[in-house]
């Protein structure tokens, strides 16, 4: 090398140079866009772009607590939580005493993706609460492969999902777009871990009152 | 000695250029994370933090490739440098004000359990770091690159 022309050696270093910072640009631009808000995405049933996209129970209720969920349907700690919560919180929701609203965050990975899609899907059925249940319940080590789009699809069943247009959804990600404005919605209310309750809008003692039925109960009574 | 410092510059670039590539591939792959751990720090705006946790890994992995191609190595350490400073100020804030926060240095990121979070070797490892990039600021000469100043031999050239 050091016998070559100082101008040659140059110009091969400032090529790498550009093609590397050029790359990386070229890369950089499309993921930022990517990542903002699409309002021309489809939605599913009982959605609210105004409560952060999540998909909104008892959206009308006056004078009740709301709560707002965000969750990551590969987390293994929400799982937990949805296991000892659950049952509550859909009692809420069947007795008409919360406005709960569900987040289904994808930070975990693309299997979380797929399944936020095909919870979306089942929304669209009038089934979001049971299918919620069954993945919950059928929960696998994160992102080994185990949810595809064919395995959600048949998922559906043990929530007595039998339609093909669910089917046909699940496998179309007609939600994809969805799902990102969630997760951006979810940036911006600065979730910076799952499951996150805000009950009103303020987040629940973390320390304590997740994983506490009594303490749970309290805080939501409280409102 | 001096016939030695061109292989310690080789290996500096390596390891600063190494480890920022890496953890920038790490965070590329989630980058809805990368954001939550820039947020979890509480130093910046929540929209500047999310637009940071984007642009983050795309500057580590240039950086990092830079390094170990090893060309433009002064600003690439001088990117590499100060990026190290701004971690350990990060980590130091998280630490004093008791935060229980996952650094987020390789992917991942976001709150932990309390009690959980470990910020001293993390600090060590941003300062290792950070001295490899002061050094290759201050010689940046090197084996292997694609540098004028790269092997000792040529340096006059510039």
């Amino acid at each position: 090398m050091a016998n070559q022309k100082p101008g040659k050696d140059n110009f091969t270093r400032n090529l790498v140079i550009a093609v590397v910072v050029g790359v990386v640009l070229i890369m950089l631009v499309p993921t930022v866009l990517s990542k903002k808000t699409n309002t021309s995405a489809k939605i599913p049933a009982s959605v609210s772009a105004e409560r952060g996209y999540g998909i909104v129970f008892n959206d009308n209720l006056k004078g009740v607590p709301v709560l707002d969920i965000y969750e990551d349907f590969q987390c293994p700690i929400c799982a937990q939580f949805e296991k000892l919560q659950g049952d509550y919180i859909e009692s809420l929701i069947t007795a008409k005493k919360a406005t709960v609203v569900y987040h289904t965050l994808s930070f975990l990975g693309p299997e979380s993706v797929n399944a936020a899609n095909a919870a979306a899907c089942s929304a669209d059925q009038g089934k979001f609460l049971q299918y919620h249940r069954a993945l919950y319940a059928n929960q696998p080590q994160e992102n080994s492969g185990a949810w595809s789009n064919d395995v959600l699809g048949i998922l559906g069943q043990a929530a007595g999902i039998t339609s093909k247009q669910f089917t046909s959804c699940v496998n179309d990600m007609a939600y994809q777009g969805w799902v990102n404005n969630v997760a951006a919605a979810g940036a911006k209310a600065n979730v910076n871990s799952t499951p996150t309750v805000f009950i009103n809008g303020k987040e629940i003692d973390r320390k304590t009152e997740y994983f506490d039925a009594a303490k749970f109960k309290a805080a939501v009574e409280r409102g | 000695m001096k016939k030695y410092l061109p292989w310690v510059g080789l290996l500096a670039r390596l390891v600063l250029g190494g480890v920022l590539l890496a953890a920038g591939l790490l965070k590329y792959q989630h980058l809805d994370k990368s954001q939550m751990a820039v947020r979890a720090y509480e130093m910046l705006p929540i929209s500047l933090a999310n637009f940071l946790g984007i642009v983050l890994p795309f500057v580590e992995i240039a950086v990092g490739i830079l390094l170990v191609i090893g060309a433009a190595i002064r600003i690439s350490a001088l990117v590499g440098g100060v990026l190290m400073f701004a971690f350990m100020i990060g980590i130091s804030q998280a630490w004093a004000r008791g935060l229980s926060i996952d650094c987020g240095c390789f992917g991942g990121g976001g709150q932990v359990k309390p009690g959980t979070a470990n910020y001293l070797p993390e600090l060590l490892r941003d300062g290792g770091l950070g001295l490899l990039a002061i050094y290759l600021f201050r010689y940046p000469q090197s084996k292997f690159g694609l540098d004028r100043h790269t092997s000792d031999g040529d340096q006059n050239n510039g």
